[in-house]
């Protein structure tokens, strides 16, 4: 095996060559990005996730039913914003390292152990890593909810919203977040925050997905509200078989047959 | 003053010019006072000629910007008023602005063509009034020539009959004898602006008997 | 951040025009946005003009109504002038000169014009920003206009198969709203509502059509 990968973590062996070439005028690939609303609140027995499922690439749509709410740990949910493959990693690489941790110390992960390695993680890599995250889950300390910026900054508070529907969804959220919410009244608010994004923002789309945390366990709900369901087409597009004529056909023996004479 | 006629009849229009020599060391096809505007409009005139030049550049302009702007031919009604419009531009305006012109045009213009409301003739006088007419004449001998054209013309005339019935007036008021070099003659049909040739003026003015 | 003052903005949309025997369909989305922003989902960027033509714009929604307003006048100038109602193929043609008169500093406007020709066929004229045109029989623009210019190829000019198909308007009206309902799907600029009219020797006919709005 090369000694590159054993080691792990990032490859930077073509850091220069990639700086040269840009400087000669190639651009660099564009990663799909999750312009995104995604979302998070403490009710009265937990925690609630949300986030749209809308992927792109520039103006295109990418996925249009992707899943944001990764799983870090069994009391542990986090929703991600920004770049695809970054939230992806991230969330996967302390996903392995928390379990590792609890494998250590014999106790269950805390949130705020997961929330300090993600930290750490996208600082060291000053913002490079372009992962927006809203963190849920619940300990022995009871439900905690975090925001983590691309350049490790963080925020603990009672509800949050990231992504580029951020603001639409927390317009929500201020309008109708109480404190001590029921169950119900808590993934109800979620789902409209989520669709506040949904609809006014371009960024976000299609279907909404809600997981809930709680000191029992976790509720992930696929495709909680699915508000946006593709309509009738007005014709059949399928075209008959034939409808692309023959204009010439050879037949070719792949097998060459050779006769030999054996006497 | 010189004589000019037209006809308007349904193949297209015909424009007639008597070409009034001053003296005999004239050359007479020096004198030109049929001009073709744009390929479907042609213009007679009678009166001060080193005027027109103003108008037919005018109207030549407003026929090429209009084909260039609309890709399309301009309407002969639309031409004559463009025309019409400049004559009023004499004298200083109300507003004390520079004027264009120290005086008013003094001709007037006959402008024959087709367009999509088949051939139409229309007189351009010197005070920018426009009319349209079946036939007209204009200039030193239009009385006379009005009252043969009255007599004459009727809506169904043919081309050939409409330059014919043209000569024979021309024939009738003309001081001089009539020959194929004293006077001009111009068609515009579907086919475009065109001018008669001499040679073929002498068969049509022997025609005449 | 913002480092100079730029002139120019994209809204975004959709537009296709489609020409029939005798007559065209023309349509837009009426979504307008900016960024990921939504300013309005009722902004109709197709507009219906004095002389029966009709003229769907894309690109910076301002430089469009201002055009717009000039062809406007233009027409009604032109009708006191000729005493006639200016034809498609001469507003085509004017459409042309007056964007080109603005070639260095051009109205950033995709347009199509549907219209019925001299011959009153249903005709469709495409434009770039400066003023360059062509008569089609169907044409896109806009924000989705590569992905439904190969769908119109393939269910219009059908130049893999040899039979041509003389499309009745509700045909065309319903390979339009597909094109529009798919686009919906995949550009994030396209959505709200589908607008359309429909042109004949008769006039013109508007109708409204919702999209998805996400």
């Amino acid at each position: 095996m090369p000694a590159n990968l054993e080691k792990g973590g990032f490859s930077f062996e073509n850091h220069t060559r990639n700086i040269q070439l840009e400087q000669r005028g190639h651009k660099p690939p564009k990663a799909t990005s999750t312009g995104t609303t995604i979302v998070g609140l403490i009710y009265k027995d937990g925690i609630v996730l949300g986030a749209d499922t809308r992927a792109t690439e520039g103006p295109i749509v990418a996925d249009k039913n992707c899943e944001k709410i990764h799983y870090l740990a069994p009391n542990m949910y986090c929703c991600g914003a920004g770049t695809a493959a970054d939230t992806e990693f991230s969330t996967n690489l302390i996903s392995s390292k928390l379990e590792l941790h609890r494998l250590q110390t014999g106790r269950q992960a805390r949130v705020v152990t997961a929330m300090t390695m993600l930290k750490q993680m996208l600082f060291k890599y000053q913002g490079h890593i372009g992962a927006a995250l809203v963190l849920g889950g619940y300990d022995l300390n009871g439900p905690q909810l975090y925001t983590i910026a691309p350049h490790g900054s963080t925020d603990k508070l009672p509800y949050v919203t990231m992504g580029s529907g951020s603001l639409a969804a927390m317009a929500i959220f201020e309008n109708g977040w109480k404190k001590d919410m029921e169950k119900e009244q808590a993934i109800k608010l979620v789902q409209d925050a989520i669709e506040a994004g949904i609809f006014n923002d371009l960024g976000s789309g299609s279907n909404v997905d809600v997981t809930v945390i709680t000191k029992d366990g976790v509720e992930y709900l696929r495709n909680y509200g699915k508000p946006n369901e593709r309509g009738q087409k007005e014709n059949s597009y399928k075209y008959p078989k034939g409808t692309t004529k023959i204009l010439t056909s050879k037949v070719r023996d792949l097998v060459v047959v050779e006769d030999m004479d054996l006497s | 003053m010189f004589l000019t006629r037209r006809i308007q009849t349904k193949d297209g229009i015909v424009l007639a010019v008597e070409k009034r020599s001053t003296s005999t060391l004239l050359e007479s096809s020096s004198i030109e006072k049929i001009v073709e505007i744009d390929t479907h409009l042609g213009c007679a005139m009678s009166g001060l000629i080193a005027d027109s030049r103003t108008m037919i550049d005018h109207a030549r302009v407003e026929c090429q910007n209009h084909w260039f702007t609309f890709d399309e031919k301009m309407k002969v009604e639309s031409v004559a008023q463009s025309v019409c419009d400049l004559a009023l531009r004499f004298g200083e305006s109300a507003d004390g602005e520079d004027a264009l012109m120290s005086r008013p045009f003094g001709i007037a213009l006959l402008i024959g063509g087709i367009d999509e409301n088949g051939p139409q003739l229309y007189h351009a006088d010197p005070s920018g009034t426009l009319t349209r007419y079946d036939a007209k004449a204009i200039g030193s001998g239009s009385e006379g020539a009005q009252t043969e054209l009255q007599e004459h013309f009727h809506k169904s005339l043919t081309l050939e009959e409409a330059i014919s019935l043209s000569l024979k007036v021309l024939k009738a008021v003309m001081e001089e004898k009539i020959s194929s070099t004293n006077v001009q003659v111009a068609t515009v049909t579907k086919e475009g602006y065109k001018v008669l040739p001499e040679a073929s003026l002498v068969d049509k003015i022997a025609a005449l008997a | 951040m913002e480092h100079a003052f730029s002139p120019y903005t994209d809204n975004g949309g959709t537009t296709v025009a489609i020409a029939g025997k005798d007559f065209v369909v023309v349509g837009g989305d009426t979504r307008q946005s900016e960024g990921y922003n939504i300013n309005s989902r009722y902004a109709p960027k197709v507009f219906a003009l004095s002389n029966g033509s009709v003229l769907a714009t894309g690109g910076m929604y301002a430089d469009a109504v201002t055009l717009v307003k000039t062809l406007g006048m233009r027409l009604e100038w032109y009708q006191f002038q000729h005493d006639k109602d200016m034809s498609s193929p001469a507003l085509a043609q004017m459409l042309s000169t007056i964007l080109y008169g603005k070639r260095f500093f051009p109205y950033y406007v995709w347009n199509t014009l549907g219209g019925l020709d001299e011959n009153g066929e249903g005709a469709v004229f495409s434009y770039d920003p400066v003023g360059n045109f062509q008569k089609y029989k169907y044409g896109c623009g806009g924000s989705a206009s590569h992905l439904i210019q190969p769908f119109l190829d393939n269910q219009i000019g059908r130049k893999h198969l040899d039979t041509q198909i003389d499309y009745t308007i509700e045909q065309v009206k319903k390979i339009m709203m597909d094109a529009f309902t798919s686009a919906t799907e995949r550009d994030i600029y396209t959505g709200d509502n589908l607008e359309i009219f429909i042109i004949t020797k008769d006039g013109v006919t508007k109708e409204l059509h919702p999209l998805k709005r996400d």
